[in-house]
């Protein structure tokens, strides 16, 4: 029992975060907000040179076969950030399908992917929406029996507005051509559901470990009274109360992480956990954020509402928390799994 | 920049029980097996509860069970945390009785050996380890509850003895306990944590009150206890004179902290609470559902966050807000079970004789879960001590 982060997991964690730091600004997301064009191709260049867009793709494959739990923790990064180019929920995802889809399938992605990294969007009933596809090569689709890749002039859509401006989301009109494949399909479906599940758990926590930091600085800075707002008892509970919310999510992402790298039976339930309890701490991360700064924090001009809007996103797609509800449920109460004091590991 | 394409073979984690813990959990597993009384014990807050308890301290001082983090030369097994939390983990599953000693093993125990003098430690750490010592904690007093440094109750230092006069409350343990231990103002003119000494008090001296006070379940878990001029020998403070402040907050530090309420616990009342409702499901409504998977949820991830951290701390890592982010999330936790727990017997739930369902038993722990969130510092006190010290909010 080692529950424990090696010094490497942290340097890469602690690489996303000074790269992102310097490479994804509140003003940088902006100026894509203004332009519409969020999804931010320089940006995006540097994150293949670093060697991040391909971490988690096997080696034979030209990525790093980097495990889980240092993924998760360089996506806690990419939350904290805000990065509006959803490499933790589409291109993780992706290259963590490939080595399970077949082949005509994989070909098809490589010839279009791995010349210069080009973007491949993701569309599953869980997130239903792709985004980006003006900037990709084309999709991957996951319908109710079928798993396609669809080039980017094979089909007809149209951008939807999202709540979050860094999102730009499409609708699929039409499809006319797509490689199908329904090889495997539960089993690569519920492996992407449960994935999808871990990646938005992981941004949510970097997503309300940001809120409470806006919100520590704001508290300190306006003064009511003569004091620091942050120096009453009020607010202090309602931040300390997020942060005990964060606290104990945290560990289930790591552990959950750690299940799927070692295809534990029971990593579907573990990353059904994982999100059920950071979509908690999300949601009173906003909740109390924007108490905590007053009027201020129903303003457009204040960054807080960069990360709210990520977070609310993040909270729906990939099973929301009353979906992971009934995966625990249903796992709990099915007479084969056993649980309590003694099967936690 | 720097490319992250370097070492990717870095998974130093490991969430599983190496063969060695394993064998250990066995052996725990057996030598309760065949111990754990069969019919439940009597509460440990009544007189004859008590002392059936204090056997159970013996039986389990003689398979050397009872303090088991202890280091060996103090007459424990020297187990490390992970170790700990297994023996919790079989100690809650085998359904074994309340610790009545809790106070000695897990505060003052290390407590003494950290500050204790050699004879000190040979007169008070074997006598707790057989049961013959039962402590009871001795802070708080009328006028010092949150605020402890607040203390009046005085300690007068006349010749070889201590002068004792003032009084204590809530004093946990202390209607049938055989000792104290707590704070006194021993400079008069001091004011503050400054001037406090950490005095180790017999309750069978002359002088001494103890006036039990019945909790909400009607017994006395709890008690005041009177000091008029009671003589207490200059040999049992504990640390140097006006160094209680330092000496209390060693007490009140992490690792006995984390040691207070072990995930055990709450995962077994979660798991039972599931039993509870399977049982009845037909019964309650989809709220009742949802609050019986956040049961399960938020006691796995008590148990992992303690794992985490007892992997830090034998890493060589240091703690931080730990114990007050503990403290809040389990209290908060307990209360949510035991609700839910009632919620779902229905009409029962003021049944408190009932054994069907073990209604009785959710009703006790129901009421005692009101306890969690004020006792060992408010969940208030918890909330000022993240907000200055983890987020840096201002005094």
């Amino acid at each position: 029992m080692n529950f424990i982060f090696s010094e490497e997991q942290i340097q890469f964690k602690d690489a996303i975060k000074s790269f992102l730091a310097e490479e994804c600004t509140p003003s940088s997301i902006r100026d894509g907000w203004q332009a519409n064009k969020s999804f931010n191709l320089d940006r995006w260049k540097n994150l293949i040179e670093l060697g991040v867009l391909n971490s988690n793709l096997p080696q034979d494959k030209g990525g790093l076969g980097m495990d889980q739990v240092t993924l998760a923790l360089m996506v806690e990064e990419m939350g904290y950030a805000g990065l509006p180019e959803p490499v933790a929920e589409q291109t993780f995802l992706i290259n963590d399908a490939i080595p399970f889809l077949p082949k005509n399938i994989t070909e098809a992605i490589e010839s279009n992917y791995n010349d210069g990294g080009q973007y491949i969007a993701l569309a599953h009933p869980l997130a239903p929406n792709p985004l980006f596809l003006n900037d990709s090569a084309g999709l991957i689709l996951f319908d109710n029996s079928e798993c396609k890749f669809i080039a980017k002039d094979d089909m007809d859509f149209e951008v939807i507005s999202s709540n979050d401006p860094s999102r730009e989301l499409f609708k699929i009109n039409s499809i006319n051509n797509a490689i199908c494949t329904s090889e495997n399909f539960d089993e690569i479906n519920s492996a992407v559901s449960a994935r999808g599940a871990l990646m938005t758990a992981a941004l949510l926590i970097g997503l309300a470990q940001k809120m409470i930091d806006l919100s520590s600085v704001y508290v300190l800075d306006r003064t009511q009274f003569g004091k620091p707002i942050g120096s009453f008892q009020a607010v202090k509970h309602m931040l300390a109360d997020v942060a005990v919310k964060i606290e104990f999510a945290k560990p289930a992402v790591y552990r959950a992480a750690y299940s799927l790298s070692e295809n534990n039976p029971k990593s579907a339930l573990h990353c059904a956990h994982a999100k059920f309890m950071c979509a908690q701490a999300a949601e009173l991360a906003c909740k109390n954020s924007i108490q905590a700064h007053g009027a201020m924090g129903y303003t457009w001009e204040m960054d807080l509402h960069i990360y709210m809007r990520k977070a609310w996103s993040m909270m729906a797609c990939w099973g929301n928390e009353d979906r992971q509800q009934d995966i625990i449920f249903n796992t709990l109460s099915s007479t084969s799994e056993e649980l309590g004091v003694l099967y936690t590991f | 920049m720097h490319s992250l394409k370097k070492e990717t073979q870095i998974l130093k984690m490991k969430i599983n029980f190496t063969n060695e813990q394993n064998l250990f959990r066995d052996e725990v597993r057996t030598w309760l097996e065949s111990n754990v009384p069969e019919t439940s014990l009597l509460s440990l807050d009544t007189k004859e509860g008590f002392e059936q308890h204090r056997e159970w301290e013996k039986t389990l001082n003689q398979g050397n069970w009872s303090m088991v983090t202890w280091p060996k030369e103090y007459g424990g097994r020297g187990l490390d945390l992970i170790q700990w939390l297994i023996f919790e983990e079989e100690y809650y599953r085998a359904e074994a009785p309340t610790r009545v000693n809790q106070n000695g093993v897990f505060l003052l125990g290390p407590t003494l050996m950290e500050f204790g003098t050699h004879e000190q430690k040979s007169k008070f750490l074997n006598a707790m380890a057989t049961g013959d010592h039962i402590w009871a904690q001795g802070w708080s007093e009328p006028g010092a509850g949150s605020d402890m440094a607040a203390i009046r109750t005085t300690a007068v230092l006349e010749g070889d003895h201590y002068k004792i006069n003032g009084q204590k409350t809530w004093s946990s343990r202390a209607a049938y306990a055989d000792w104290t231990f707590g704070l006194f103002r021993t400079d008069l003119h001091s004011e503050r944590h400054r001037g406090l000494s950490f005095i180790l008090v017999p309750l069978d001296l002359p002088g001494i009150t103890v006036r039990p006070i019945p909790q909400l379940d009607g017994e006395p878990g709890f008690a005041e206890i009177y000091f008029d001029d009671v003589k207490v020998p200059v040999e049992n403070l504990l640390g140097g004179d006006g160094e209680g402040w330092k000496i209390a907050m060693a007490t009140a530090g992490f690792e006995r902290g984390l040691m207070l309420r072990s995930p055990a616990r709450f995962q077994q009342t979660a798991a039972k609470l599931l039993e509870l409702y399977l049982a009845k499901q037909d019964h309650c409504s989809p709220m009742i559902q949802a609050k019986v998977v956040e049961a399960w949820a938020q006691s796995e991830s008590y148990a992992l966050s303690i794992y985490h951290t007892a992997s830090k701390m034998l890493d060589g890592g240091s703690i931080g807000s730990e114990s007050s982010l503990g403290k809040i999330f389990w209290s908060e936790l307990d209360h949510m079970m035991h609700q839910t727990a009632l919620k779902i017997l229905g009409a029962s739930a003021e049944l408190s004789q009932e054994s069907k369902y073990d209604a009785a038993k959710w009703i006790k722990g129901f009421m005692f879960s009101y306890a969690g969130p004020i006792y060992a510092g408010t969940n208030e006190i918890q909330k000022n001590i993240i907000a200055e010290r983890l987020l840096g909010l201002p005094r």
